[in-house]
């Protein structure tokens, strides 16, 4: 049997799991509200924009951006390309990724924990290599959040399109790209609380660790972005990111919506390169300890 | 790879937990299609040389192999080997059934087939029933059935079983044992257990340990001395002497197949010792109560060996 084969079963079952659990539909249920009242939020905030700067269309209302972001940078090709992302879309996607290590962690903390602590692990420990397992629970937890960003993503895009603030088109180019730049940066998240999951035996102990560990990269990236921003304000010129910034997962969004390909790519690079070292990491580490 | 015949084979086997040694320097071969005990009292190392066994644990020193591999070689042994592990709680928001099937994919088996093989083996612990309800509703008895189901799912050629009857009542851990009894010849099972009239009643043989180390180990006809040894209980107020009522020492030395004769006055039990290649247990239970009968001496049990408690209690 190959790897694969169990791989797939393993994240078939995890879906399964994660989806029926009281802990699943629970966190699924105030996601969705969440989301429908943040993607509300957003809309209100551009239409509130619009009507300051007295932009009639959604083509004005991109020219007015345009020429702000002209006067602020003084690039003409970096300003046109930023007036054309959808405004609220785009909150909407600042506040999606900021939340998504939560989701992760408060679905993905017990994911192999809680099944050390049962010893259910036990069940599948003679049927599955331990590779796979680790790797089967890491995509079946961000295969989950990616559904979820997904299903908020087409609710926020709902909204958007009713109020008339982005077209079909728009929807197409930049809503797919807004979720795939979610579901990348997911897969950093997943991977740690993962990685941490395997770590403990105490699902408490493993969600409090993730805890602090993502509250660590948050400040990380926090520091860094205060620190860029009392840069730019004393000399006006924005520096590129510091090393401890590329820590924290939800900082490679600018990167990832950028207009450069190499920075894309590179962003794109080191998160699948995180991703794959975490796993080969906590797959090394399950397979070493005692169930 | 180990020879073929050996099931499972443990070779100078340790096991620490930092300071504490769990298990010291076993080293045991369970042959092919027997129904082998692990025995010991509490804190022996029963449990971790199951764990041993089923790889959930790494040894410290030493190795087992089973079935000719290492226990982690998952590809080699997909299938061939089931586990009922004591403590492990059934997933509890999945259905039986669809756990069972999941269990029956991950051993490589076609979906459709894994269908008929998980109902097969619920049908075999008669919980087909269950099919449909989640494993966090299963009372504990119906849970256990669900996991030795799990632990015999695609008949496999090794069955490890720790404690297949705790904490059950006793109706429930009867029905398990005739279960058990049941796949003798298609599997060779080992349980670990501390329940010693039950792995008397199931196993061809057993190793005895006690804190961590192999005390005794071969046949169950071996280790309770069942081929070697009558026991005879008698009335209490027995005395030995040549006289009615009384037990006839030297009459019993004389029977021909009699190697030695003791006689417990505390137990009040008549211990003969006989050669086991010039005779068989049954002659040998004929003529020593044909002499006591004659002599009017009032017995009341009779029992091949010391029995396995017994052992257990003399080596522990």
């Amino acid at each position: 049997m190959s790897p694969t084969v169990e791989i797939r079963l393993v994240l078939a079952r995890e879906l399964r799991r994660s989806l029926r659990s009281a802990k699943g539909i629970a966190l699924g249920a105030l996601t969705l509200l969440g989301a429908f009242v943040t993607s509300l939020i957003c809309a209100w905030v551009e239409g509130s924009n619009r009507s300051q700067l007295g932009a009639e269309s959604s083509q004005a209302f991109v020219e007015l951006k345009r020429e702000a972001i002209e006067k602020a940078t003084g690039d003409p090709s970096f300003a046109a390309y930023a007036a054309s992302i959808p405004s609220s879309l785009l909150a909407f996607l600042k506040v999606t990724i900021w939340i998504t290590p939560l989701l992760v962690a408060l679905v993905g903390f017990d994911s192999i924990s809680g099944e050390l602590q049962q010893r259910t692990v036990r069940f599948w420990a003679l049927r599955t290599r331990r590779w796979s397992y680790f790797t089967g629970k890491l995509l079946g937890l961000w295969t989950l959040v990616a559904i979820v960003t997904l299903t908020v993503n087409l609710l926020a895009a709902a909204v958007a399109l009713e109020k008339g603030y982005v077209s079909v088109r728009e929807l197409f180019v930049w809503g797919a790209r807004f979720w795939f730049v979610a579901f990348v940066i997911s897969g950093a998240w997943a991977a740690i609380a993962t990685f941490i999951s395997a770590c403990f035996v105490t699902p408490i102990v493993a969600l409090l660790t993730t805890f602090a560990v993502f509250f660590a990269l948050w400040l990380a990236g926090l520091g860094g972005f205060v620190g860029r921003l009392k840069d730019a304000s004393a000399t006006g010129i924005v520096k590129d990111m510091s090393w401890y910034e590329y820590l924290y997962p939800n900082a490679y969004d600018t990167l990832l919506l950028s207009s450069e390909l190499t920075r894309v790519l590179m962003a794109l690079g080191i998160l699948m390169a995180s991703i794959a070292l975490i796993a080969a990491l906590g797959s090394a580490l399950f397979e070493r300890r005692d169930l | 790879m180990t020879a073929p015949e050996a099931a499972v084979r443990l070779h100078r086997l340790t096991k620490r937990f930092g300071p504490k040694t769990a298990v010291n320097d076993v080293s045991l071969t369970i042959g092919r299609g027997s129904v082998y005990g692990l025995i010991g009292p509490n804190g022996a190392g029963k449990t971790t040389t199951f764990s041993l066994m089923a790889g959930y644990l790494r040894p410290s020193a030493g190795s087992v192999h089973v079935l000719g591999h290492e226990p982690r070689a998952v590809d080699e042994l997909r299938s061939r080997i089931g586990v009922l592990p004591q403590d492990a709680t059934l997933p509890a928001t999945d259905e039986v059934g669809e756990l069972l099937v999941y269990l029956a994919r991950l051993q490589n088996v076609p979906y459709r087939k894994a269908v008929d093989v998980a109902r097969g083996a619920l049908e075999e612990v008669d919980g087909i029933g269950w099919w449909k309800m989640r494993c966090g509703n299963l009372s504990h008895g119906m849970a256990k059935r669900v996991a030795l189901a799990q632990a015999f799912l695609g008949e496999p050629e090794l069955v490890l079983l720790d404690e297949p009857t705790a904490g059950l009542d006793p109706k429930v851990a009867w029905e398990i044992r005739q279960f058990i009894k049941g796949r003798r010849g298609r599997s060779t099972i080992v349980i670990s257990s501390h329940n010693l009239q039950e792995l008397e009643e199931i196993c061809d043989g057993a190793a005895i340990l006690d804190r961590g180390r192999l005390v005794a180990s071969g046949k169950m006809t071996e280790l309770t001395a069942a081929d070697d040894e009558v026991r005879v209980k008698v009335a209490a107020g027995t005395k030995r002497g040549s006289g009615p009522g009384e037990v006839p020492m030297g009459e019993l030395r004389e029977l021909p197949m009699v190697k030695t004769v003791e006689f417990d006055d505390e137990a009040l039990e008549i211990v003969v010792g006989f050669e086991r290649a010039q005779t068989n247990v049954e002659t040998v239970i004929g003529s020593v109560l044909s002499s006591l009968l004659r002599n009017q001496v009032r017995v009341s049990g009779v029992t091949r060996g010391r029995g396995l408690e017994q052992r257990v209690m003399d080596l522990v």
